[in-house]
C-alpha cells in the first residue's frame, strides 16, 4: 500500500467512524441521516484504496443518492413527531446493551485484528467495471437476475404497504 | 389333525346365517316393519337349524360307514399365532369341527332355539324393542355356535365371551329398570370370574402341549402328559398339572353353569324376558360348562382330585338350589333354581367319569325345562303378569289354557323323572354312574364322593319331583285366585286366555321332545333280570367323549333305578297331599317359620357374599381410589400442569413486543456462542493401532495441537493441525507401576498401586478360597528399581513348587500366584496443547495404563530382565 | 500495513451499528444503525477481496448486499410511514402489538 492510499485510509476512517456516531447518537432524525451521509461517503472514498472502483461508485449512487434521500424525504413526510429522545430507555438495559455489544466488538476485533494479509499487486482490471462486470455476468448471473425480481417485488410491496388505507 | 380332509362350507354357514340376522336387525331393524323383523330372525335360525341337520346326516353316514373318529371341519383362516417360552409357535386357526359331540350341541342350540325364536315372536309382540331383542337372540345364537362349533379353546373363548355379552344385554333388556340392569352387571361380573379361570387353564394347557386345539389336548391327556408333578405357588407341588388346569377351567364352568360359588347371577338372570330364560338360561348357554368338560374329557378323567371337587360342587349345588326352589313363590324363580339344580346333577355325573350321561341330561333338560319356562311366559302372557307371576295368586288354569297346561304337565313328569319319559332316562344313568362309582373304585375317597353324590342326588330328586309338582299344583289345579282382580294393568287379569299359535307350536313340540328324546339313551335292557347294554346314545358318544363304562351288572342298575323311582313317587306324592287343589303354602306352616324364612331367603348367600366379599373390596377401592386422588394426581397431573403454567408465565413475559429486547436476546446468544469458541476443548485418548500406541486428541475448527507425549514439559513437535500422534516411550518415561490381580475362579479383581514400600496384597477378598490355603500370611510387593518385587511367604508360583522367598514379576506379563493371575502394568503419561483462532491454548493429559502383552521397543529395556524370569 | 486495519475498523463500525440499534428508539434510526452494520460488512467482505484478489467472489458479493439494502430500506421505511399513520409515533417501544 502506498503512502497515499495510507493517508486516505486514516482519513477516510476517521470520518466514516465520526459519520457512524453522529448516526446513533443525534436527537434530530436529520442529523442523523447526514451523519450517514458522511459515512457513507467516507466507506466510498475507501473501498477506492481496496481498488473497489465500481463499488465506491455504487455506494455513492445507490447509498448516498437512493436511500438517504429516501430517510430524508420521510423525515420530512413525518414532520416533527419524527423526532424523539437522542438515547431512550433504562439505565440498565442501556448500560447493557453497551456492555454486550462491546464484548462482541472486542470479540471480533481481537479475533480479526490478529489477522493479517500481505498486500499482493492485482491485475490491471481488478474491481472496475469491466473487470466487476463481467465477474457478476460470468459467475453471478443468476442471483443477478433474482436480484432484479427482488428489488421490483420491494417496490411494489413499500407501494402496497405505505399507501394510505383511505385510497 | 385333519387339514387335508374336505371343507364343510355348511360349518361356516351355520354360525354365518344367525350372525347376518342380528346385523341386519340390528343395524335396519327399526326401519323394517316388524314382520319382516320377526321373519329373519326366526328364519335364519331356521335356515342354520336345516344346515346343522345335513351336516349331522352326513356325519351320521360317516359314522355308518364304520368311520369311528369321524368329524366334519371348516378351516376359516388363521387367526394369529404366538410364541411359547419355549420357542414354539403356535398358529390359533379360526376352525370349526363337528364330531358326536358338538353335533348334537349344534341340533339342540338351532332347534330348541328356533322354536324359542319362534315363541318370541308371539310373546314380544308388544314390545317396543322388538328388532332389538331379535338382534340380541341371533347374536347370541351365533356366539353359541361359535363356541360349540370352534375346534380350540380360543375360538371356543370367542364363543364363550360372545354368550355372556348377550347373556348380559338379554338379562338387562329392559335396561329402565334398575333392578334389571343391575342382574345383567351382577351375571356379567359373575363370568368374569369364573372367565379368569378358563384363561388361567388355557394358558396352562398350552403350556404343556404346545397346542389350543381340543385334539391334541385331548391326545395329549390320553398319553399321560398331564400326570406330571407341577409346582404352583403358593401350595407347592401339586400332583398333577391336569389336576390344576381341570379346577380352573371348572371354575370357569361354575360361572357359566351357575354352579356353587358363582350360581348367584342366574335366579336374578330371570330379570329377562322369559324366551331369553328359557334359551339362554335353561337350555343352552348354562350347559356351555357341562359341554367343556365333555369336550375335554380325556383331560378331566386323568384328574380324580379335579372329579372329585366337580362331583361334590355338582351334589351341594343340585342339593342347595333344590330347597331354594321349595320355597320360592314366583313361577320364573322356581324354574330358575330348578335349573341351577338339574345343572348340579349333570357336573355330578361329569364328576363321578360318565361324561355321556352328564350330556345325556343336558338333552333331555333343554327340552323339558325349556317347555317349563315357555309354559310359564304363557302363562304370564295370559294372565298379563308384568315380570313375574306368584303362583298363590293364580290357580285353576287348566280350564283356560290347555294346550299350555299339557305340555306343562309332561314336562313336569318329565324333569320328575316318571318312567318312560326323557327325564327318566338321563336321571337314572346319572344315579347309576353315582352307583357305579361306589363298587368300581378302590380308593376309599372315590367311594365317599360315590355315595355323596348317590344320597345327594336321590335327595335332590325328591325335591325336584316336589316343587315341580306343587308348582304345577298351584297353577293349573284348584280355583283361581285373581278372578276377581280388577284388569287396570296393576293385578292380574280376572280373564285369562290361552296363547296364540305361534306360542302354542314350540310348546307343543318342546312338550314332544320332554317325552320322546329320553329313548335315544334307553338302555338294551330287559327290567329287573336281563343284561345290560349301552344305549344308542352312549354308542354316539364313545367316539368324542371320555369316560367310564357303565357297568353290567344288574344289582348297580337296579340300585340306581329304585332309588330314582323311590324319589319321584315321594316327591310326587307329597305334593299331590300338601298342594291339590290348596291355595295356601301348607309347607309353611308346617315347617318352622324362621327356617323356612331362612330358606326363602336363598339361605342368605347373596348377603354372605356382599359382606365377607364385595365389602372388603369396596373399602379397599375406596382407599386405593383416595391414595390415587392424593397422591398419583398430585404427582402426575398437578404438578406437571403447575410446572408447564409457571415456566410458560416466566417465558412470555419474555414475549414483550419490544423490538429491543428481542435483539438483546440475540446479542446474548452471538455472545454465548462465542463464549463456547473463546476457548478450545482438550482432550486426549489412547488407542491401541496394531502395535503401536497413538493419541488422539479432540477436533475443532481452526485447532491446532502440540504435543509432549511422556509429559516431561519438553514438546517433541511444534504446532500443526496434526492431532494423531504416535509417541515412542522409553522405560525412563514409566510413571508408575500398578500391579494388577484377578481371581480367574471368582473373576473379582483388584490393583494396587506400587511405591518402593512394601505393599500388602489383601488377595482374599478376592477369592475366599485363599484364606483357608494360606492362613494369615500375606504377600507383599514393592517397586524395586523400577521392577516388581514379591515376596512370597510361602505361596507358589502357579506349576512350580520351588519358588523363592523373593520373586520378580514381569512387567506386562501375567503371572499366576497359587489361584490368581498377577500382571505388573506400566503407566505412562502424555500432554497436548491445543490452540484456536484466538490464540487461546488448552491443555489436556492423560495417564495410561499399558495393556497386558504391550510391548513397545523401547520399552524392552525396562521388560528384558523380566523376561528371563517368566520363561 | 495490511488488511488488518480495515478489518478492527469495519469491527468499529459493526459495534457503533449495534448499540444504536440496541439503544435507540426511534425506528429511522434504528433502520440507518442497520445500514451502518451492513456497510461495516461490506468493508471487510472488500478487504478481503483485496488481500486475495484471484477472483471477484468478494466484491458480487458487496455488490449484492448493496442491492439488498435498498430493497430493505425501501420496505423497512413504507412500513415506519404505514406505522406513523396508525399509531402517530415512530418509537418501537410502542409497537408492542404482537406480545403474548
Amino acid at each position: 500500500m502506498t503512502g497515499a492510499g495510507a493517508t486516505l485510509f486514516v482519513v477516510t476512517a476517521i470520518f466514516a467512524i465520526i459519520g457512524a456516531l453522529i448516526t446513533v447518537a443525534a436527537r434530530r432524525p436529520l442529523r442523523a441521516a447526514m451523519g450517514l451521509l458522511v459515512h457513507i461517503v467516507s466507506l466510498a472514498g475507501m473501498f477506492l484504496t481496496l481498488n473497489a472502483h465500481l463499488l465506491a461508485a455504487l455506494q455513492l449512487l445507490v447509498y448516498a443518492g437512493a436511500i438517504v434521500v429516501l430517510f430524508v424525504f420521510v423525515i420530512m413526510l413525518i414532520g416533527p413527531e419524527a423526532e424523539t429522545g437522542p438515547i431512550e430507555g433504562r439505565l440498565v438495559s442501556r448500560s447493557t446493551a453497551g456492555a454486550l455489544t462491546l464484548a462482541v466488538f472486542l470479540v471480533v476485533a481481537t479475533s480479526v485484528g490478529g489477522f493479517d494479509a500481505a498486500w499482493i499487486a492485482v491485475d490491471a482490471d481488478f474491481g472496475t467495471v469491466e473487470g466487476l462486470g463481467l465477474a457478476i455476468y460470468r459467475n453471478a448471473l443468476v442471483p443477478f437476475e433474482l436480484i432484479s425480481i427482488t428489488l421490483l417485488v420491494a417496490i411494489i410491496g413499500a407501494i402496497a404497504i405505505a399507501r394510505s388505507p383511505t385510497e | 389333525m385333519h387339514e387335508d380332509a374336505s371343507q364343510q362350507l355348511a360349518l361356516l354357514l351355520i354360525i354365518l346365517f344367525p350372525l347376518a340376522g342380528a346385523v341386519v336387525n340390528g343395524l335396519f331393524g327399526r326401519r323394517l316393519p316388524r314382520s319382516l323383523v320377526g321373519f329373519i330372525g326366526v328364519g335364519s335360525v331356521t335356515v342354520s337349524f336345516i344346515l346343522s341337520i345335513t351336516a349331522f346326516a352326513e356325519l351320521f353316514a360317516l359314522r355308518g360307514e364304520g368311520v369311528h373318529e369321524a368329524v366334519l371341519t371348516y378351516q376359516f383362516y388363521e387367526w394369529f399365532s404366538l410364541k411359547l417360552p419355549s420357542g414354539a409357535e403356535v398358529a390359533i386357526n379360526v376352525r370349526f369341527l363337528m364330531d358326536s359331540l358338538s353335533g348334537v350341541m349344534t341340533l339342540i342350540v338351532t332347534g330348541v332355539g328356533g322354536l324359542i325364536h319362534l315363541y318370541s315372536v308371539g310373546y314380544m309382540s308388544d314390545d317396543d324393542g322388538y328388532p332389538r331383542f331379535f338382534s340380541y337372540l341371533n347374536l347370541f345364537m351365533a356366539s353359541m355356535l361359535i363356541l360349540v362349533l370352534g375346534s380350540s379353546l380360543p375360538v371356543m373363548f370367542v364363543g364363550w365371551e360372545g354368550v355372556g355379552l348377550c347373556s348380559y344385554l338379554l338379562i338387562g333388556y329392559w335396561y329402565e329398570n334398575r333392578d334389571y340392569a343391575s342382574a345383567g352387571r351382577k351375571a356379567f361380573v359373575a363370568n368374569r370370574v369364573g372367565d379368569f379361570g378358563v384363561l388361567i387353564g388355557m394358558f396352562i394347557l398350552v403350556g404343556v402341549v404346545g397346542s389350543f386345539e381340543f385334539a391334541d389336548i385331548n391326545a395329549a391327556a390320553a398319553q399321560g402328559y398331564f400326570r406330571k408333578d407341577f409346582m404352583m405357588w403358593p401350595f407347592g407341588v401339586v400332583p398333577s398339572i391336569a389336576t390344576v388346569a381341570c379346577l380352573f377351567l371348572f371354575l370357569g364352568c361354575t360361572g357359566k353353569s351357575a354352579q356353587i360359588p358363582l350360581y348367584v347371577w342366574l335366579p336374578d338372570a330371570m330379570a329377562g324376558p322369559t324366551p331369553v330364560s328359557a334359551l339362554i338360561h335353561a337350555a343352552t348357554m348354562v350347559t356351555a360348562g357341562v359341554y367343556l368338560c365333555c369336550r375335554l374329557s380325556p383331560l378331566f378323567i386323568t384328574s380324580d382330585v379335579a372329579m372329585s371337587v366337580i362331583a361334590v360342587t355338582g351334589t351341594l349345588t343340585a342339593l342347595l338350589a333344590a330347597t331354594i326352589a321349595v320355597t320360592q313363590r314366583e313361577m320364573k324363580k322356581i324354574l330358575a333354581y330348578s335349573t341351577v339344580s338339574q345343572l348340579g346333577f349333570m357336573f355330578a355325573a361329569v364328576g363321578v367319569g360318565y361324561f355321556a350321561a352328564g350330556f345325556f341330561h343336558v338333552f333331555t333338560h333343554a327340552f323339558f325345562k325349556a317347555c317349563l319356562f315357555l309354559g310359564a311366559g304363557s302363562v304370564m302372557h295370559a294372565v298379563h303378569a308384568h315380570g313375574d307371576a306368584d303362583i298363590f295368586k293364580l290357580g285353576g288354569l287348566k280350564k283356560q289354557l290347555p294346550t299350555t297346561r299339557w305340555t306343562f304337565l309332561v314336562s313336569c313328569l318329565a324333569i320328575a323323572g316318571v318312567p318312560l319319559t326323557s327325564g327318566f332316562f338321563s336321571k337314572d344313568e346319572i344315579l347309576l354312574g353315582a352307583t357305579a362309582q361306589i363298587f368300581r373304585s378302590d380308593d376309599s375317597l372315590m367311594v365317599a364322593v360315590g355315595w355323596f353324590t348317590l344320597i345327594g342326588l336321590t335327595l335332590a330328586a325328591v325335591m325336584t319331583a316336589f316343587y315341580m309338582f306343587r308348582l304345577y299344583f298351584l297353577t293349573f289345579t284348584g280355583e283361581y285366585r285373581s278372578a276377581g282382580e280388577s284388569s287396570d294393568g296393576h293385578g292380574y287379569d280376572a280373564h285369562p286366555h290361552e296363547s296364540p299359535a305361534s306360542m302354542k307350536i314350540p310348546l307343543i313340540f318342546l312338550g314332544l321332545g320332554a317325552i320322546f328324546a329320553g329313548y335315544l339313551g334307553m338302555p338294551h335292557i330287559t327290567p329287573f333280570v336281563g343284561t345290560h347294554l349301552p344305549s344308542w346314545w352312549g354308542h354316539w358318544m364313545e367316539a368324542s367323549v371320555a369316560g367310564h363304562a357303565l357297568p353290567e351288572s344288574m344289582n348297580t342298575i337296579n340300585i340306581a333305578s329304585g332309588l330314582a323311582l323311590a324319589a319321584m313317587a315321594i316327591g310326587i306324592g307329597s305334593a299331590w297331599v300338601l298342594y291339590r287343589n290348596k291355595s295356601k303354602d301348607v309347607l309353611a306352616e308346617k315347617v318352622p317359620a324362621r327356617l323356612y324364612a331362612l330358606v326363602f331367603d336363598k339361605w342368605r348367600v347373596d348377603e354372605l357374599y356382599d359382606t365377607v366379599i364385595i365389602g372388603p373390596i369396596k373399602q379397599v377401592a375406596t382407599l386405593v381410589g383416595r391414595i390415587d386422588m392424593t397422591f398419583v394426581d398430585a404427582l402426575l397431573t398437578r404438578l406437571p400442569s403447575f410446572n408447564a403454567r409457571e415456566v410458560g408465565r416466566f417465558l412470555s413475559r419474555m414475549q414483550n413486543g419490544v423490538v429491543h429486547t428481542y435483539g438483546m436476546v440475540l446479542v446474548i446468544g452471538v455472545v454465548s456462542v462465542m463464549a463456547m469458541f473463546w476457548t478450545p476443548r482438550a482432550h486426549v485418548e489412547g488407542a491401541l493401532e496394531g502395535e503401536t500406541l497413538q493419541l488422539v486428541a479432540a477436533p475443532g475448527f481452526g485447532y491446532e495441537y502440540r504435543w509432549d507425549g511422556d509429559s516431561d514439559g519438553e514438546f517433541e513437535s511444534g504446532w500443526s493441525t496434526k492431532r494423531i500422534y504416535a509417541p515412542t516411550y522409553g522405560p525412563e518415561d514409566v510413571r508408575k507401576i500398578f500391579l494388577y490381580v484377578r481371581s480367574p475362579r471368582t473373576g473379582a479383581s483388584d490393583h494396587y498401586s506400587l511405591t518402593e514400600q512394601w505393599t500388602r496384597l489383601d488377595l482374599a477378598r478376592l477369592d475366599a478360597a485363599w484364606r483357608r490355603t494360606q492362613g494369615s500370611l500375606p504377600i507383599v510387593a514393592r517397586l524395586e528399581d523400577g521392577k516388581v518385587q514379591l515376596r512370597m511367604n510361602g505361596a507358589q508360583v502357579f506349576g512350580r513348587t520351588d519358588t523363592p522367598d523373593v520373586i520378580e514379576l514381569p512387567t506386562g506379563r501375567g503371572t499366576g500366584i497359587e489361584n490368581v493371575l498377577m500382571v505388573p502394568r506400566a503407566t505412562v503419561e502424555a500432554t497436548v496443547e491445543v490452540r484456536n483462532a484466538f490464540g487461546n491454548v488448552s491443555t489436556a493429559s492423560r495417564e495410561m495404563t499399558l495393556p497386558d502383552g504391550y510391548l513397545p521397543e523401547q520399552h524392552a529395556l525396562l521388560l528384558d530382565a523380566t523376561k528371563e524370569g517368566s520363561r | 500495513m495490511g488488511i488488518g486495519a480495515y478489518l478492527a475498523l469495519a469491527s468499529v463500525l459493526f459495534g457503533i451499528g449495534a448499540v444504536g440499534f440496541l439503544t435507540r428508539r426511534n425506528m429511522l434510526i434504528q433502520l440507518m444503525s442497520i445500514e451502518l452494520m451492513l456497510n461495516s460488512a461490506n468493508v471487510l467482505l472488500l478487504a478481503f477481496n483485496r488481500a486475495y484478489p484471484g477472483n471477484h467472489d468478494g466484491q458480487v458479493f458487496a455488490f449484492f448486499v448493496i442491492a439488498v439494502a435498498a430493497a430493505e430500506a425501501a420496505v423497512g421505511l413504507a412500513i415506519v410511514i404505514a406505522y406513523y399513520r396508525v399509531r402517530k409515533t415512530i418509537e418501537t417501544d410502542r409497537a408492542t402489538l404482537l406480545r403474548y
